[in-house]
């Protein structure tokens, strides 16, 4: 009798065990299964600080007379990163005419570079600020034209 | 009584306006103006050389002199709005004209008097720096501020480096004065319309930093500064 009564509670229990076990791994396949959604636009957008949201810009003549005024010291006339100064810097200037490497950065990493500096997105400190220089919309025209030159997209 | 007071007036009020007279006198006799805007009220020419209408804030006189007699290159890709800035170094440019002694004195008084009234005064202390601050302002320098990109100046080696666009900072601890370089730093708008060096908003500690560093930079032996 008391041997029927602990095989009677051993099953009970095993069978709590499996069940419990069971359950577990549906919720962790549950958990595993639950679509992993990718943030849609405007949640970006709005996790976005305010001076690096996309806006449509165009170019125009005075994009291009900016970026010869400025950027061409550096970059060249033509954006082939062979500008008067490019042989003496450390790091050489970016060619903007290659879309190999332009395409993999996305227009936010190249207004903040045109705005904060190379150091402010992990790149060469030979490349200065131009947030007291250039107002944010020249700067979101200077990233289309340098898409423009390298006839390419973000990623 | 009285009119011997008045002729002395006369005077001596003549004989402070004699010296201008002739320092404008030798600037127009050597025709300075046909290269260099000298008057804050000509802005109408185009000029091939650097502006001089504020050379008495800008310039060290014992500087002037001396590059008067024998002038070297500030910008070795010429002038920024000439055409042909950005094709690199002009191989072919025009050689400053030299002066002998006399003149070049008189034209250094005569650029000395060439002044912006009421400009930003941001007087700057030089204090001698030790290597350890110069390393750190060097640091700003060249790193936070990228001035190295496009302004050659002496490494702490004292070796030349840096690009060519920007006028060279190599001599800048003789060429210019030190209140005038955080007043460029500060106000840049007051000496130029526009400019192709970014617009900084430095704290006045920095600028001071930066004024007292360029001052290190001479074309002197390292043992010498």
């Amino acid at each position: 009798m008391k041997r029927n009564c602990k095989n009677l509670l051993a099953r009970i229990t095993t069978l709590a065990v499996l069940a419990w076990l069971t359950g577990c791994g549906q919720s962790h396949e549950k958990q595993a299964a639950a679509p992993l959604k990718p943030p849609i636009r405007q949640e970006l957008e709005k996790a976005r600080p305010q001076a690096l949201q996309l806006k449509p810009v165009q170019v125009t003549e005075n994009t291009r007379q900016t970026y010869q005024w400025y950027c061409a010291q550096c970059h060249g006339i033509e954006g082939k990163g062979n500008g008067i100064n490019a042989k003496l810097l450390t790091v050489p200037p970016r060619n903007h005419t290659k879309a190999e490497y332009l395409e993999t950065r996305t227009d936010e990493q190249l207004f903040g570079a045109i705005k904060f500096g190379g150091l402010s997105v992990g790149r060469a400190p030979c490349m200065p600020a131009w947030e007291h220089t250039l107002d944010e919309g020249t700067i979101h025209s200077l990233v289309q034209y340098i898409r423009e030159l390298c006839q390419c997209e973000a990623l | 009584m009285i009119l011997r007071t008045l002729a002395f007036l006369c005077l001596g009020g003549f004989l402070s306006i004699v010296p201008s007279l002739s320092y404008a006198g030798i600037l127009e006799d050597k025709d300075c103006g046909s290269c260099h805007r000298l008057s804050v009220e000509d802005t109408k020419k185009k000029f091939s050389g650097p502006d001089l209408h504020f050379a008495g804030n800008k310039f060290q006189p014992k500087w002037l002199k001396q590059f008067l007699q024998n002038p070297g290159v500030i910008r070795p890709a010429g002038i920024i709005t000439n055409p042909g800035f950005l094709q690199g170094p002009p191989e072919n440019l025009p050689p400053h004209p030299s002066f002998l002694e006399k003149d070049a004195r008189t034209l250094a008084n005569s650029l000395t008097d060439l002044k912006i009234s009421g400009q930003p005064l941001e007087p700057v202390i030089i204090e001698p720096l030790s290597k350890g601050q110069r390393a750190k302002i060097k640091y700003k320098f060249e790193r936070t501020f990228s001035c190295i990109s496009c302004h050659q100046s002496l490494n702490l080696a004292g070796k030349v480096r840096g690009g060519l666009s920007g006028p060279s900072l190599v001599n800048a601890g003789n060429r210019l004065q030190a209140d005038w370089v955080a007043n460029w730093l500060n106000t840049p708008e007051v000496y130029t319309a526009k400019s192709r060096m970014p617009r900084y908003k430095m704290d006045s500690a920095t600028r001071t930093e930066f004024s007292q560093f360029l001052m290190t930079l001479k074309k002197e032996p390292a043992s010498r500064r």
